[in-house]
């Protein structure tokens, strides 16, 4: 029953009491499934059909994109045999955790401090937003340009220091870290959007005991905000990390996985494999694994939806 | 609540408030440089932009980046991705006020499972469905067509489009239908005269929605249109980087700014809509 959302949390309205249990007097008729069947059609030409097909290559030889010959389970153990495999799972760990690591406090920070904010609370609101109105292909281009060894700002800083210029994306780790951060200054945002229409929703009676109690901001923030905020927390986290697993863009404008495969995740593997490697049945299996790791993503954020209406 | 944020702010929180300036400032420290470096370096003479050490202010001035832009590639990026961000509109409000009708007001344990099981689908990532969807059209004549892309495209934000518009209806008082049923209306009827009427800001909202997306999406222009005339603004912004050769950092600028104009200038006229679309689909995951 999804009554409750970040919507209607930043909507102010108090939420309407409409019962919507009128029609259960009569047994639903039939008619009610043509109203379904376009979206159910659109579903499963784009996403059922695709999945079926995806596991079905991943079963066949592939020749280019012909499906060839059955060839069993053969294309996932050679997946699971893969050398490079641990690496990228490790690529892909350290991308997401590294990324939530930093998005996740400045959300909620920029989210306690716009609450906080009594004049030019739009000004700095879209100021906070402003990276992620953009889209990713364009923050991963803009970071790019801004870090370019050869006549970007950063390396004339770093110059002028006497430490030469800065080619952030042409070593493995500093190319880890710079994307990882790029992704990080790109999807803030979206944490303290849902962190603020959480925010909201803490009564002000609450903020006054404390002013009346002579509890500090600190205070208020361990005792108020977070007990608050945890399903919040818990959602944002799962938002963010799926978020992250199925990242490409920003990834595929700035480093394409590499240098030496140092970016290449998971959702990297399988773009690489079919644009490059042509390796259909090869990358038929890394995203069959991708797909069960959001599996798990999502039934753990159906649990939490379930459990605390979040 | 306002009138404690008034109460407030009579008492006055000056120096209380110098911490949270601070951190709006490093804010700004972090979030703007990279903006204003794209800004003055499309407005610059293309010999300037590899200038070393480079200038911040642009110096002479020039319009040529943006007037460099009007090539015919160009302003098929920019048609291209208006005709999929309108038809996916058009098209998911088709398909998907219906269904978000249908599932508020006739509520059943198979249409929860129905709308679970969309849910759950369009949280896929979209790269496992892209690779078998791209080898599938590639095969046939689907690829590089409008109306395939519009779908994928519809595809991708109905869950959310649904879940948005469910959160509108049930606001909506049941009675009002049930008058109208009385009087004789019919289900499409109530629909058309009853309920669209009503949640005319939600549809706003999920418009506004679904043009961002679509405008901003960068992978399914890059995956399922493999022709250059079928690519969208985003491909049309990477194009300068992955194919560039010589000096066009400021067409790049240039174009970069005049395709972030659109998100930038609805942001400005719709804020709250704007918000309330954006953050509608994500908690619920």
């Amino acid at each position: 029953m999804s009554t409750t959302s970040a919507a209607r949390a930043l909507d102010s309205r108090t939420p309407s009491s409409s019962p919507a249990v009128a029609s259960r007097r009569r047994r639903p008729d039939r008619g009610v499934w043509i109203y379904v069947l376009p979206v159910s059609a659109v579903f499963l030409f784009v996403f059922v059909g695709p999945l079926i097909y995806t596991a079905w290559t991943a079963l066949h030889e592939t020749n280019f994109y012909a499906i060839g010959e059955f060839s069993g389970l053969t294309s996932f153990t050679e997946l699971f045999a893969d050398p490079n495999l641990p690496k990228q799972i490790g690529t892909t760990l350290a991308f997401s955790l590294g990324a939530l690591v930093i998005a996740l406090p400045a959300g909620l920070l920029s989210a306690t401090v716009l609450n906080s904010l009594h004049r030019f609370k739009r000004t700095v609101r879209g100021l906070f937003l402003l990276p992620w109105l953009m889209s990713q292909a364009t923050a991963g281009v803009i970071w790019l340009w801004f870090l370019n060894p050869n006549f970007g700002p950063v390396t004339a800083i770093t110059t002028s220091l006497g430490m030469g210029p800065t080619d952030v994306f042409s070593s493995p780790t500093s190319a880890l870290v710079g994307v990882t951060l790029i992704t990080a200054w790109w999807s803030y945002p979206q944490a303290m959007l849902l962190f603020l229409g959480a925010l909201q929703t803490i009564p002000g009676e609450l903020r006054e005991s404390l002013k009346m109690d002579g509890g500090g901001v600190w205070r208020g923030f361990i005792s108020i905000t977070l007990p608050y905020l945890r399903n919040t927390i818990v959602s944002v986290v799962i938002v963010l990390l799926m978020l992250y697993v199925q990242m490409v863009t920003i990834i595929l404008v700035t480093t394409r996985g590499g240098p030496l495969g140092a970016t290449e995740t998971l959702s990297m593997r399988v773009f690489n494999q079919t644009f490059n490697d042509f390796d259909l049945s090869g990358a038929s299996a890394t995203a069959i694994l991708l797909f069960a790791v959001n599996v798990v993503l999502t039934l753990v954020a159906i649990r939490f939806r379930r459990k605390e209406s979040l | 609540m306002t009138t404690v944020v008034a109460t407030r702010r009579k008492k006055g929180a000056g120096l209380r408030a110098i911490p949270a300036w601070i951190y709006v400032l490093v804010s700004a420290l972090l979030v703007l440089p990279p903006v204003a470096w794209v800004l003055s370096t499309s407005l610059k003479v293309e010999a300037d932009t590899i200038d070393f050490p480079p200038a911040w202010i642009p110096d002479p001035f020039s319009s040529g980046g943006y007037a460099g832009l009007l090539t015919s590639t160009n302003i098929r990026f920019f048609v291209n991705s208006l005709i999929y961000a309108g038809g996916s509109i058009v098209l998911a409000l088709l398909i998907c006020i219906p269904a978000a009708y249908v599932a508020t007001r006739f509520r059943s344990r198979r249409m929860e499972t129905l709308m679970t099981g969309i849910l759950v689908l369009s949280m896929v990532p979209a790269i496992v469905v892209f690779i078998a969807l791209y080898s599938m059209f590639v095969q046939t004549a689907l690829i590089n067509t409008y109306p395939m892309l519009i779908v994928v495209y519809t595809a991708i934000i109905c869950g959310q489009t649904i879940l948005f518009l469910r959160n509108f209806i049930e606001n909506i008082p049941v009675e009002i239908e049930e008058a109208a049923a009385i009087d004789g209306c019919s289900r499409p009827q109530i629909l058309m005269r009853i309920v669209l009427p009503l949640i005319r800001p939600g549809i706003a909202a999920v418009a506004i929605f679904i043009f961002v997306f679509v405008w901003n999406d960068f992978l399914v222009g890059t995956v399922l249109a493999t022709t250059e005339d079928m690519k969208t603004v985003q491909n049309g912004i990477v194009r300068y980087i992955s194919t560039g050769f010589g000096n066009f950092w400021a067409l790049f600028s240039a174009f970069v700014v005049v395709a972030f104009l659109p998100v930038l200038g609805i942001f400005a006229a719709f804020q709250r809509w704007f918000i309330a679309g954006l953050t509608s689909g994500g908690v619920k995951g």
